[in-house]
């Protein structure tokens, strides 16, 4: 399954790009760290007013720089897809890069949980307010998990061969 | 100079991080230099988006805390920073694209203290002095983070 699926997107033109380019790689690697401080910067500062931090600020306050954390994981899923498409094969067996997803998948199921159930009860938390402990478990869980996804992205050329 | 860089890739600390095969040692040190970028920068990229005129349901007096947040970026990214540099101290200080990064940073980093007396004085709106900090702000640091990315492939901007 995993060589097929290796050989398939080899076999793209996509993927031709992605390695014969000798500025793509680095650009997107850029971009990635970019995405990635977008991301920590937006979500972060979320998970601090979830966990009772940041408290002169009102939960709705915080919740509109959204858009800008949606782009920075925009600009890391596409830039990490075209990461996977030109060089599959460090990517299939590395068992970083599977903690890597399944954090990612935790972190994507908390969130989709609390802005589907919780949207409303949070963006009713004014300035000064402190949280419900179902808020401060749901933030925890959020730093723990990107800080997870992180991690295990920095350990793909250490535990496999990624580069 | 060059005799110095050479002493502290001898050191212990230095060996070690280089010829060790623990996870502990080059992949750690890495990896905590990634957190601090995403602390510095992230929390800067909130207050720069802010100032600029984003998210202005948030009262900019309110994101102060966001400065301790960005200086624990930035001690965490300098002590790990030192330590990735004394394993390969000859190569690194060497290198133009290093150089260029550390000026970049230092750049950003007065950009930043100039922006915490800035924002906050006690002016009803914000200045164009202010705007204009936070765009030079965004700009620095997303080619501070280029340059460093680019020390992973010396000679390919324009042989830097």
């Amino acid at each position: 399954m995993s060589a097929w699926i290796v050989s398939t997107l080899k076999a793209t033109s996509l993927s031709h790009f992605m390695i014969a380019s000798t500025w793509m790689w680095p650009l997107c690697e850029t971009l990635h760290f970019v995405g990635l401080t977008l991301l920590v910067g937006v979500v972060g500062m979320l998970d601090l007013r979830l966990l009772g931090r940041l408290r002169h600020l009102s939960y709705a306050s915080v919740h509109s720089l959204i858009p800008w954390g949606i782009l920075g994981f925009a600009i890391n899923l596409v830039t990490g897809v075209l990461f996977f498409v030109g060089a599959p094969e460090q990517y299939i067996d590395n068992v970083a890069w599977w903690y890597k997803l399944a954090f990612l998948a935790i972190a994507g199921l908390n969130v989709l949980y609390f802005e589907t159930t919780q949207a409303r009860r949070a963006l009713a938390i004014g300035a000064g307010d402190d949280t419900p402990r179902a808020f401060k478990i749901i933030g925890a869980v959020s730093v723990v998990s990107w800080f997870m996804v992180l991690y295990w992205g920095r350990m793909l050329p250490f535990i496999g061969t990624a580069f | 100079m060059t005799n110095f860089f050479a002493a502290l890739e001898q050191l212990p600390l230095s060996t070690w991080l280089r010829e060790s095969d623990s996870i502990w040692a080059y992949p750690t040190m890495l990896t905590l230099h990634t957190i601090g970028l995403a602390l510095l920068v992230g929390a800067s990229a909130a207050l720069n988006l802010r100032v600029l005129g984003r998210g202005q349901a948030i009262a900019l007096a309110d994101l102060r805390p966001l400065f301790r947040w960005m200086w624990v970026g930035f001690w965490i990214n300098a002590l790990s920073g030192v330590v990735l540099l004394a394993a390969d101290a000859t190569t690194k200080a060497a290198a133009p694209m290093f150089l260029i990064k550390l000026g970049l940073v230092a750049i950003g980093v007065v950009v930043m203290t100039a922006q915490r007396r800035e924002v906050f004085a006690p002016a009803a709106s914000v200045t164009p002095t202010a705007r204009a900090l936070a765009t030079v702000s965004l700009g620095i640091w997303f080619v501070a983070i280029a340059a460093g990315r680019l020390m992973a492939y010396p000679g390919l901007f324009f042989g830097l």
